[in-house]
C-alpha cells in the first residue's frame, strides 16, 4: 500500500540545495562573455531629464554601452516603464550602464553628468486631494483608459472636517453601499468613529530582484526572481513584445516575493533589451538600497471609520472612506480591504468609498493579504473596543459577527465556498486558554501590563480552471510539471501530492519538475492571492484522473478485463489480467500513442500548454487536463490570531508572549509547510504593525529606513519562541481535494492580534495607527502624541 | 586654492554652500603682508614736517571733542562684537575648537543692536553728512600723495579725511553684507527666539547667502586687521587715543584738519584738565549739517 | 555627478602588524587614512560611496591590541578585541557586568562576533540624513536636514545639540562611562589617557568627530580602573525591536553603596544627545539615599531638565526620565 500523501510531512524536494547553497537563485548564473549593468537611478521623486552626456563614462576602459529609456517600450499613463527620462519617485531607474564588471560599471554611472528638471511631487495623498494641491502627475492625479487624465478634488468643506479630527463626507471614484447604514446607525447601541493611519511598507524579501539574459539568435534565455514561472514567461514576452515560445525562461529559486515578483518584475526587462543591444550576456544584480526602490510596498492607508453595533455586539453598520497611498503606478488593495471589512464583520448595512491616489513613492504592488492585511489591523482593535464598551466579551463579539456559510458580502453578494471561521475562532480559544488569559488581561507587573487581543483575517484562497500536466515515463517515475514558480512555499511539491496520491505513488518515485520553461509547464496561475494550492492541487487532480485512466486503459488493451477494473499502487497497475509496473505502462503508451503519449490533447486545454504538451508528447505516459471541476462562490481562507503581550508603560516596549494562529484553509495538505506559512504570514503581520517602518522625508519626498537595519522588519527575538498554529481542517466542499491556499490570511491575524492586544494593555485606548513602535505607545502614554492623527509616512 | 565650497544637496544638484576656507587662509596672509608690506613702505618715506600753523586762531580750545562718550562706548562695544564675530568664525575653522555657535549668533545680535544704535545716532545727533561727503577732489589729492611723496599733501581735511571715510563706507557695506547674511542664517540656527528653518529660501538662494556671509567675514580679516595696524602705528596714535579718551589736542587739530572743514568753537571748554571737552561743530557750507552733540 | 550605492570603490589597503606600523601610516596618510576595525561602520559607508578614503588601514592584524589583561589596578581591554569576547570574558562579567550587558545589547552575535570594542566606540553616528551623504554640517555643508520642522527624527536627540541633532550609537559608551573607563589614545606623538566622558566629543566643539581623536590618532586601549569593581550596576538598552537595533535611549549605571545607602554614583545615558551624556547632578542628588522611589523619580526629573525635544522625538524625554528612575530604583 503506498504511503498517505496529503497530510504527511515531506522534505520538499529543493530542501537540499538550499540547505548546502547548492540552490542556484537567478543572480548566480553565468555565461559566457557576461558584462554588468548598473542602474542610474532618479534623485528626484518627480523630475524630467532634461540632458544627459554620457561621455566620459562610454570613454572608460571596460564600459560597453548605455541603455536610454528611449530604447525600451513604455505606453501612456501611469504605466511603468523599465528605464523613463521622467521619473515618478526618487530610485526610479533612469538609464542602466553594462561594464566588464560591476565596479567597472558604478563609476561608468558615477561619471555621467544628468541634469533634471524637478517637478512638483506628492507624498501624503491626502495632500494631493486638498483643493489646489500638488498631483503626482503633471497632468493630474486620477487616470482613466477612456478619458485620459483628470484633477481629483476633494471640497474646502470636505477639508474642513478632515482638520477639525472629524470624518468627512466627501465623494469618491469608488463608491457602493448596501443596505441602508443611515437608519442602521440610528438603530445602533454604539457608534464608535476612528481616524486610523496604516504605514505603507516595503516588501524587501531576501532576494532582490536580480537578474540576467542573454539572446542565441531569437531565443532570449532569461534568469529570473519571480514568484511564478510559465505566467512570467508570457509577461516577459508581452513587454517585449515577442513570441513567447522564444523566451527560455529559468526560475529555479525565488528568495521571496510577498506580492512583489508575482508575474516577474519591471526591472527583468532591462538586461534582455540590453543584451539584444550589445549582443552579450547582461547580469543586473539589485542591490538592497535599489531593491528599496524598485522592490515595491505596501499602499498605505487614510482611512475614517465609523462603525455601528447593537446592543448584543453585533456590527450593524459600517461606514468605511480609505484613501490609498498608491505610489505612481496604482495599486487596488483598498477595493479587497472594503470587500474585506463588510465579509468579515457582516454589518448587513454598509457604505464604503474609496479613492487610490497617485504619489511620488516608489511603486505600489500587493503585498501579502493586499488591503485584507491592513482593514483587519486596523479594524479588529476597534470591534474590541466596542465589546469592552458594550459590555460584551471580546472573544463572542468576534465569534458573533464572523461570518458563516450563508454569508453574502461586497456590493454584489459574493458568496463562498466554504467558511470555518468560527471553528477557527473556537479552536483558537481552546489552544491559547483564552479564557484564564483575558482574566490576566489588564494585571500588572511592575510597569508591565498585560494585555490580549485577537485578530480574525480572511484572505482569497484560491482559483479555478487552469491546466495540469504530467508524464509517466518509462522509468516508473510520476514526472509533475510545475509552472507555479518556487517561492519557497512548497507548493511546487505541495500541490502535486494529492495528485500523486491518487496515482498511488510513493513520494520517493515522484519527480516535480520545475524551474525551466524549456522543461514545459501547462497553463498556470500567477503564483500570487494564495490561488496556488487550489487552482494546482484542482488542476493536477484532474491530469492525474487523466493519467488514471489513461493507465487503466493501457493495462486493460495489455493485460485484458475492463478499464475500470484496474487499480494503481506504489508503480503498479493490477486488475484481472495480472500487474505491471507503471514503468512498462509508460513504453506501452508511448507505443500506443494518441492521447496516451500526448501526443493528441484533449480540447479545452489553454493554447499555453500545448505547445509545453508537444515537448513532452511521446516520452511516457501523459496526464493532461483543464480543471473543469467548476464550483461556486469565492474561495477564502482564515486565520484566527490569538496574542497576549506586555506593555512596558515606562518605555512602551512591546513583547509578545504568546501567539497562536487557527487557519480555515480546508485539507491539511503539508502540515509542516502549513505551519510555516501561519507563522511567516503572522510574524509578517507584526512586523507591519510593529517594528517595520518606511520613512520620507517631506521636504525633498525621499525615504529613508532604506536598508534592513532601518527598515526594521522583526527578528528572531521579537517573537516567542513557541508560537502555536492549528487548523480547523474541514475540506472545502466545492473542491476535489478540499483544500484552499494560505499564504495571504495569517498577515492580517497576526497584525491584528497585536494590535487588539496593545490596546487592551492600553486600557482599551486604540492608538489608531502603524507601527505601534515603542515611542509612539510611550507618547500616547504621557498624553503627548508625537504624529498627527491623519500623518503617514512618519516613524 | 579653491573659492567656492560645492555639494550636492539631496537631490543631486551641484549648490553652493559657502566660500573656501582657503580663502580665509589667503586673507590672514593678505592682512600680514599688507602690515608688513607697509610697515616697511613707510620707512622709505621722508618724514613729512607738519609744521603747525604759527597763528592759533582764536577760541581753539586746547582739547577738541573728536568722539562723544556715546560714539566711543558704540566703537568699542561694536569692536569687542566684530572681533568676537571674527575669532568665534574662524578660529575653529584654523583649528582651535571650542564652543562658538552660541557666542557666534549672540555677538552678531550685539553687532546688530550697536549697528543699529549708531545709526539713529549718526542720523539723529552727530553730523551725517560729513561722513559721507564725497570729496572727489580730495580723494584724488589724496591717493596722488600716497603713490608719489613729491606730489602736494592733499588738502586738510574735515572732522573725517578721506581714508577714515573711505574705510568707514567700505566697512558698512560689508558689515552690513555679513550682518544681513547673518540674520537670515539665524533662522537656521536654534536660538530660545524661534524655531529653526533650513527650507525658507531654495538652497541656490542659501548658498548666495553663506557665500556672501562668507566673503564678508573674509574681508572684514583684512580690514579690522589694517585698521587695528592703523591705529597702533606710531604716527596715528594720536588719533587712537581720541577713541579712547574722546578728545584731540590743539596742535593735532590744526596740523590735520581745516578749521574751516571742522569748526570748533570753545563752547563749554574749560581748561586742559577739565571735564567737558569743546565741541566740534561742522562747516557752515554744508547746508545739511545737523548739530552735533 | 549621478548617485550610486552598494559598491565600494577600490582603495589602497594596509594592514600593519604592529600599532607602531599603524601609527605611522596614518601619520604618512595624514587625513587620508581611514582606520578600519571590525568594518560594521566602516563598510556600510564605502559601500554607499559617501566616505571614500585612499588608504584604509586594517587593525584587524595587530595581535597587541586585542585580548582582555588584569592590572592591578583594574583591567585593560584591547581596543580590538570583539564584542563577543568582552560579553563572555569571565572577568568583565563579574567584575564590571554592566559593559558585559552593554556588549551583549549590540546588534546581532554575528556582528558582535566581528565588532569590537574600540570601533564600538568610536563609531559615527547613524542619522540618516548624514549617513544618505546629504551635505548637512557634520558632512562639511552649511545644514541640519534632521532639524528642520518637518524632518524625520524621532531617533535624534533631545540635548547638547548645537546645529546637529544626531545621537551616539554606540552601546559599549554609557558603559565605559559608568565604570570611569580611561581611553588611551595613541598617535605618533605619543599617547593621552581620557576619561571615558571626555572622548566623546559634541558637534559644538567639532560637527565632524564624535570622539576626540583626529585623523592620525588610535584608540589602541582602555582600562578600566579597580575602583568601580564589583559595584551594583544597571543597565538598559529601549530598541524598536529585540536585536539589531541600535538604541533608542539607553541608560548605565554604577552605584557604590555602603549600609544601603548610596555612597557615590556613576550614570550614563546615550541616545540623548550627539554624545553619551554624564548626569553628574543625578549622581549627587542620589548620593547618600537609599535609591527610594521618591529619589528615583527625582532622578528621572533632574535628568531631563533642559531636554529640548524635536518635532518627532518627544517621547525620548520620558524615556530617558524613566530609565533613569529605573536605574536609581534598581538600588532599592
Amino acid at each position: 500500500m503506498a504511503e498517505r500523501l496529503v497530510g504527511a510531512d515531506i522534505a520538499p524536494p529543493d530542501l537540499h540545495a538550499k540547505i548546502t547553497g547548492r540552490a542556484r537563485y537567478a543572480e548566480d548564473f553565468r555565461a559566457p562573455g557576461m558584462v554588468f549593468a548598473k542602474l542610474l537611478l532618479s534623485p528626484m521623486p518627480h523630475a524630467r531629464v532634461r540632458r544627459v552626456d554620457a561621455s566620459r563614462a562610454l570613454a572608460m576602459e571596460g564600459v560597453i554601452d548605455i541603455l536610454r529609456a528611449d530604447e525600451v517600450p513604455s505606453r501612456d499613463g501611469p504605466r511603468e516603464a523599465c528605464l523613463t527620462d521622467t521619473p515618478r519617485y526618487e530610485g526610479e531607474p533612469i538609464l542602466a550602464v553594462a561594464a566588464v564588471d560591476e565596479e567597472t560599471a558604478a563609476a561608468a554611472i558615477e561619471a555621467i553628468e544628468i541634469d533634471f528638471e524637478p517637478l512638483p511631487f506628492v507624498i501624503d495623498p491626502l495632500e494631493s486631494l486638498r483643493p489646489g494641491g500638488p498631483n503626482a502627475y503633471v497632468d493630474g492625479n486620477q487616470f482613466s483608459g477612456q478619458d485620459g487624465w483628470s484633477d481629483f478634488k476633494w471640497t474646502d468643506t470636505d477639508f474642513a472636517k478632515v482638520d477639525a479630527g472629524e470624518m468627512p463626507d466627501p465623494s469618491c471614484p469608488v463608491e457602493w453601499t448596501k443596505g441602508d447604514p443611515e437608519s442602521a446607525f440610528a438603530e445602533s447601541a454604539l457608534v464608535l468613529e476612528e481616524t486610523i493611519v496604516h504605514q505603507s511598507l516595503t516588501h524587501h524579501p531576501m532576494e532582490p530582484r536580480s537578474n540576467m539574459a542573454y539572446w542565441e539568435g531569437e531565443t532570449l534565455h532569461a534568469f529570473v526572481s519571480t514568484q511564478s514561472s510559465q505566467q512570467t514567461k508570457f509577461a516577459l514576452a508581452g513587454a517585449l513584445q515577442i513570441d513567447p515560445e522564444n523566451i527560455n525562461l529559468v526560475s529555479e529559486y525565488c528568495g521571496g516575493g510577498f506580492g512583489s515578483k508575482i508575474a516577474g518584475t519591471t526591472v527583468m526587462q532591462i538586461p534582455a533589451l540590453f543584451s539584444r543591444k550589445i549582443n552579450r550576456p547582461v547580469m543586473l544584480r539589485i542591490t538592497r538600497y535599489e531593491e528599496n526602490y524598485v522592490g515595491r510596498a505596501r499602499p498605505g492607508f487614510q482611512t475614517w471609520l465609523k462603525m455601528g453595533f447593537l446592543q448584543d455586539g453585533k456590527c450593524n453598520a459600517i461606514d468605511l472612506i480609505i484613501v490609498q497611498e498608491s505610489g505612481p503606478y496604482g495599486a487596488g488593495d483598498f477595493n479587497t480591504a472594503g470587500m474585506i471589512a463588510d465579509l468579515t464583520y457582516t454589518p448587513q448595512n454598509m457604505r464604503f468609498r474609496g479613492v487610490s491616489m497617485y504619489t511620488n513613492t516608489p511603486p505600489k504592488a500587493a503585498q501579502r493579504g493586499p488591503g485584507g492585511a491592513q482593514i483587519i489591523s486596523m479594524m479588529e482593535p476597534i470591534l474590541e473596543k466596542a465589546g469592552r464598551e458594550l459590555g460584551v466579551d471580546r472573544f463572542e463579539i468576534h465569534r458573533m459577527n464572523a461570518p458563516r456559510g450563508d454569508v453574502q458580502f461586497g456590493p454584489r453578494n459574493a458568496t463562498l465556498t466554504s467558511v470555518h471561521a468560527v471553528e477557527a475562532l473556537d479552536q483558537g480559544r481552546e489552544m491559547f486558554d483564552w479564557d484564564a488569559k483575558l482574566a490576566i488581561s489588564g494585571k500588572r507587573n511592575g510597569s508591565k501590563v498585560t494585555g490580549v487581543g485577537i485578530g480574525l483575517s480572511p484572505y482569497t484562497a484560491g482559483s479555478r480552471g487552469r491546466d495540469g500536466m504530467m508524464i509517466i515515463r518509462p522509468d516508473g517515475k510520476l514526472y509533475v510539471h510545475q509552472g507555479i514558480g518556487n517561492l519557497g512555499t512548497h507548493s511546487i511539491a505541495d500541490t502535486a501530492r494529492p495528485a500523486a496520491e491518487l496515482l498511488g505513488y510513493n513520494w520517493e518515485d515522484v519527480e516535480i519538475v520545475w524551474g525551466n520553461s524549456a522543461r514545459a509547464y501547462p497553463r498556470s496561475t500567477v503564483q500570487a492571492g494564495s490561488q496556488t494550492t487550489t487552482a494546482h492541487t484542482r488542476a493536477n487532480h484532474a491530469a492525474a484522473t487523466d493519467a488514471l485512466r489513461k493507465i487503466r486503459e493501457v493495462a486493460a488493451a495489455a493485460l485484458g478485463g475492463s478499464a475500470s477494473s484496474y487499480s494503481v499502487d506504489s508503480g503498479r497497475v493490477s486488475g484481472p489480467g495480472g500487474t505491471m509496473t507503471l514503468g512498462r505502462i509508460a513504453e506501452r503508451a508511448i507505443a500506443m500513442g494518441g492521447e496516451y503519449s500526448g501526443e493528441v490533447l484533449p480540447d479545452d486545454v489553454h493554447a499555453q500548454t500545448v505547445p509545453a504538451a508537444q515537448i513532452l508528447a511521446g516520452e511516457g505516459l501523459m496526464g493532461i487536463a483543464r480543471d473543469n471541476y467548476g464550483g461556486e462562490g469565492n474561495i477564502y481562507s482564515w486565520v484566527a490570531g490569538f496574542a497576549m503581550v506586555e506593555l512596558d508603560e515606562e518605555t512602551g516596549v512591546v513583547e509578545l508572549k504568546e501567539y497562536v494562529g487557527v487557519t480555515d484553509c480546508g485539507t491539511v495538505i503539508h502540515p509542516r509547510s502549513l505551519g510555516a506559512q501561519v507563522f511567516g504570514g503572522s510574524i509578517q503581520g507584526m512586523g507591519m504593525a510593529m517594528t517595520q517602518r518606511w520613512v520620507f522625508d517631506p521636504q525633498w519626498g525621499v525615504p529613508f529606513a532604506n536598508r534592513f537595519y532601518t527598515a526594521r522588519p522583526p527578528g528572531f527575538l521579537d517573537i516567542p519562541a513557541d508560537l502555536k498554529w492549528g487548523a480547523v481542517g474541514i475540506p472545502d466542499p466545492q473542491d476535489p481535494v478540499g483544500a484552499k491556499g494560505i499564504g495571504e490570511p495569517p498577515v492580517g491575524a497576526g497584525a491584528a492580534a497585536l494590535t487588539s492586544a496593545i490596546a487592551d494593555a492600553m486600557g482599551g485606548r486604540c492608538v489608531c495607527r502603524t507601527p505601534l513602535t515603542p515611542d509612539v505607545l510611550l507618547a500616547e502614554i504621557e498624553g503627548r502624541p508625537m504624529y498627527g492623527r491623519l500623518e503617514q509616512h512618519v516613524g | 586654492m579653491d573659492i567656492w565650497r560645492r555639494a550636492a544637496n539631496p537631490w543631486g544638484q551641484d549648490v553652493l554652500i559657502g566660500v573656501s576656507w582657503d580663502l580665509m587662509w589667503s586673507a590672514v596672509i593678505a592682512a600680514v603682508a599688507f602690515v608688513i608690506g607697509h610697515a616697511l613702505w613707510v620707512r622709505t618715506r621722508k618724514e613729512e614736517a607738519h609744521e603747525p600753523p604759527a597763528d592759533v586762531p582764536a577760541g581753539i580750545p586746547e582739547k577738541i571733542e573728536r568722539h562723544s562718550f556715546a560714539s566711543r562706548a558704540f566703537h568699542w562695544v561694536m569692536s569687542i562684537a566684530m572681533l568676537v564675530l571674527l575669532v568665534t568664525a574662524f578660529v575653529p575653522v584654523m583649528g582651535w575648537q571650542f564652543n562658538w555657535v552660541d557666542l557666534h549668533w549672540q555677538a552678531g545680535v550685539l553687532l546688530i543692536l550697536t549697528v543699529v544704535y549708531h545709526v539713529i545716532h549718526a542720523i539723529g545727533w552727530q553730523d551725517f553728512w560729513s561722513m559721507f561727503q564725497l570729496g572727489v577732489s580730495e580723494g584724488i589729492a589724496t591717493l596722488k600723495h600716497i603713490l608719489s611723496p613729491e606730489a602736494p599733501a592733499p588738502p586738510k581735511a574735515g572732522k573725517y579725511p578721506f581714508d577714515h571715510r573711505m574705510y568707514h563706507h567700505v566697512i558698512v557695506v560689508v558689515s552690513l553684507a555679513a550682518i544681513i547674511t547673518g540674520v537670515l542664517m539665524m533662522v537656521r540656527i536654534d536660538t530660545p527666539l524661534w524655531t529653526r528653518n533650513p527650507y525658507l529660501f531654495s538652497d541656490t538662494t542659501w548658498g548666495v547667502m553663506y557665500v556672501v556671509h562668507g566673503l564678508s567675514g573674509v574681508s572684514l580679516i583684512l580690514l579690522i586687521a589694517s585698521h587695528i595696524y592703523f591705529a597702533l602705528r606710531p604716527e596715528k596714535r594720536w588719533i587712537t587715543w581720541s577713541m579712547v579718551r574722546g578728545w584731540i589736542d590743539r596742535e593735532h587739530y590744526l596740523e590735520h584738519f581745516d578749521p574751516a572743514k571742522w569748526v570748533v568753537t570753545d563752547v563749554g571748554m574749560k581748561s586742559a584738565d577739565g571735564a567737558a571737552p569743546g565741541t566740534g561743530a561742522v562747516a557752515e557750507q554744508i547746508p545739511s549739517a545737523k548739530r552735533e552733540d | 555627478m549621478a548617485k550610486i550605492r552598494d559598491m565600494i570603490p577600490a582603495f589602497e589597503l594596509f594592514q600593519p602588524t604592529t600599532v607602531g606600523d599603524a601609527l605611522e601610516l596614518l601619520d604618512e596618510h595624514r587625513g587620508q587614512a581611514w582606520v578600519l576595525a571590525g568594518g560594521l561602520d566602516s563598510f556600510d559607508w564605502f559601500k554607499d560611496r559617501v566616505k571614500r578614503p585612499s588608504a584604509v588601514v586594517d587593525l584587524g592584524g595587530i595581535s597587541e591590541l586585542t585580548g582582555i589583561r588584569e592590572l592591578e589596578d583594574g583591567i585593560e581591554i584591547g581596543a580590538m578585541t570583539s564584542l563577543t569576547e568582552i560579553e563572555r570574558d569571565e572577568r568583565v562579567r563579574s567584575g564590571f557586568s554592566v559593559l558585559a550587558d552593554a556588549a551583549r545589547h549590540v546588534a546581532t552575535p554575528q556582528i558582535r562576533n566581528q565588532g569590537t570594542l574600540g570601533g564600538n566606540v568610536s563609531q559615527d553616528t547613524r542619522c540618516w540624513y548624514y549617513r544618505s551623504g546629504w551635505p548637512c554640517y557634520r558632512a562639511g555643508g552649511n545644514t541640519c536636514y534632521a532639524a528642520a520642522p518637518q524632518a524625520m527624527n524621532r531617533e535624534h536627540c533631545i540635548m547638547g545639540r548645537s546645529r546637529c541633532v544626531a545621537v551616539n550609537p554606540s552601546d559599549t559608551a554609557p558603559a565605559l562611562i559608568a565604570v570611569d573607563a580611561k581611553m588611551v589614545v595613541e598617535s605618533n606623538g605619543g599617547s593621552t589617557v581620557h576619561d571615558a566622558e571626555d572622548f566623546f566629543i559634541g558637534p559644538a566643539i567639532d560637527i565632524t568627530r564624535m570622539t576626540v581623536m583626529k585623523s592620525q590618532d588610535l584608540l589602541t586601549r582602555i582600562h578600566i580602573p579597580a575602583k568601580w569593581a564589583d559595584a551594583d550596576f544597571y543597565y538598559e538598552k529601549i530598541r524598536d525591536r529585540g536585536s539589531w537595533d541600535f538604541q533608542l535611549v539607553s541608560v548605565a549605571a554604577a552605584f557604590r553603596k555602603s549600609e544601603g545607602k548610596i555612597e557615590e554614583a556613576r550614570i550614563s545615558v546615550n541616545g540623548v544627545a550627539p554624545f553619551p551624556v554624564r548626569l553628574d547632578a543625578v549622581e549627587r542628588l542620589v548620593q547618600g539615599t537609599s535609591g527610594d522611589e521618591s529619589t528615583a523619580s527625582a532622578a528621572g526629573e533632574l535628568a531631563i531638565q533642559g531636554a529640548r525635544p524635536l518635532r518627532h522625538n518627544d517621547y525620548k524625554v520620558a524615556m530617558m526620565r524613566n530609565l533613569v528612575r529605573r536605574a536609581v530604583r534598581s538600588v532599592s
